[in-house]
């Protein structure tokens, strides 16, 4: 449409007539223009010419998208460990929970290769219901990363509420009891 | 609908929509312009197109952005430019739903500059990829007598007539 002429009473199907007739065919036009400026400026110009076709597949690495949820820090000291209301778990390795544990906690070893199992998750679910606690706390191993956190925050994940891990691990939570994580403990009770 | 359509203001508002949109396709072309093995990267982690496809993709696409972005900002067959933006606009929607929709956490690439931590992709990054596809297809249908070197041109000719 030539600019000045008196638009009339155009609705908006007509304008979009209009605009298809007027900017497609220019559009296309722009397009080809840039795809044979690119090509020359890749061929001729640029430092770095990247090849048309890429020669062997890209190396991307995309992480996985992670199911943890979220998990608050507790202190090894903080009441809430030792209340009836609390539900604890252990995610250090078998072994080494057998050689100690914090009395009435449940082992469930973190594997950072695999994720916990989802019968183990739904039992994990189920027995904190019968249990009637009001939170959870995990406890691992204290290093960086700790699988109490990677753990709790797995837990959590999974649509489990109150979720808390202790920061430092198991030894910060033996050096408030007074007690060791090595084999130099026995194990103090059973899980649940 | 009429009154719509003649409303007497479009061509200053569609002027203010042009500088924004053509702003952000010149902020979002020159690092791809001038690193296009990096937004070669970026275009293959979306993991839609072929390997064929992706280094010309990466080459071709930011001059097309650059070019939507000059014919935008001045106003020279800005409707045209409307419609680039606006296919480009489509296309990124397109890969960004599909990247959400597969779970992937990965940088948006549509500032290439910025990576994973500054531009990751998400529902707001969508969400504003929308806005700017309604800005472009606003100036398409409702700018037709886009003020800037087309209406200079127009003037001049009407002048020496």
């Amino acid at each position: 449409m030539a600019h000045g002429d008196d638009p009339g009473g155009v609705t908006v199907g007509e304008l979009g007539r209009e605009a298809v007739a007027e900017s497609l065919p220019r559009a296309l036009r722009a397009l080809g223009a840039c795809a044979v400026i690119a090509l020359a400026v890749n061929a001729w110009l640029h430092p770095e010419p990247l090849p048309l076709v890429a020669e062997r597949e890209y190396e991307v690495l995309v992480p996985c998208p992670e199911s943890g949820g979220e998990a608050a820090p507790l202190d090894a000291a903080d009441a809430r460990l030792t209340s009836s209301a609390t539900y604890v778990v252990d995610a250090r390795a078998a072994a080494r929970y057998s050689a100690w544990h914090l009395p009435g906690s449940r082992s469930i070893p973190y594997d950072y290769l695999e994720p916990t199992p989802p019968d183990t998750l739904c039992d994990l679910a189920q027995s904190i219901a019968r249990s009637r606690a009001r939170q959870v706390v995990v406890y691992g191993d204290g290093d960086a990363p700790d699988t109490g956190q990677l753990l709790a925050r797995e837990i959590s994940g999974h649509g489990i509420r109150n979720v808390f891990y202790v920061r430092g691990g198991a030894p910060a939570l033996s050096a408030s009891t007074g007690g060791g994580t090595g084999t130099e403990h026995e194990t103090r009770a059973g899980a649940p | 609908m009429r009154a719509l359509a003649e409303w007497r203001w479009h061509p200053r508002l569609a002027l203010v929509a042009r500088l924004y949109l053509g702003y952000v396709f010149l902020a979002a072309c020159w690092h791809k312009l001038l690193h296009p093995a990096a937004f070669a990267l970026d275009v293959a982690t979306y993991g839609i197109l072929p390997l064929g496809l992706v280094n010309l993709t990466a080459l071709v696409l930011p001059w097309v952005e650059l070019a939507a972005a000059a014919m935008l900002i001045a106003g020279w067959r800005a409707r045209a430019g409307a419609v680039l933006a606006a296919a480009m606009m489509v296309v990124f929607i397109a890969a960004l739903a599909a990247a959400l929709a597969q779970g992937l956490d990965i940088a948006c690439g549509c500032f290439a500059s910025q990576g994973l931590e500054e531009d990751p992709i998400s529902g707001r990054t969508v969400l504003r990829d929308l806005g700017w596809l309604a800005t472009a297809l606003y100036v398409w249908l409702y700018d037709r007598r886009p003020l800037g070197v087309d209406a200079w041109l127009e003037r001049r000719r009407r002048g020496y007539a």
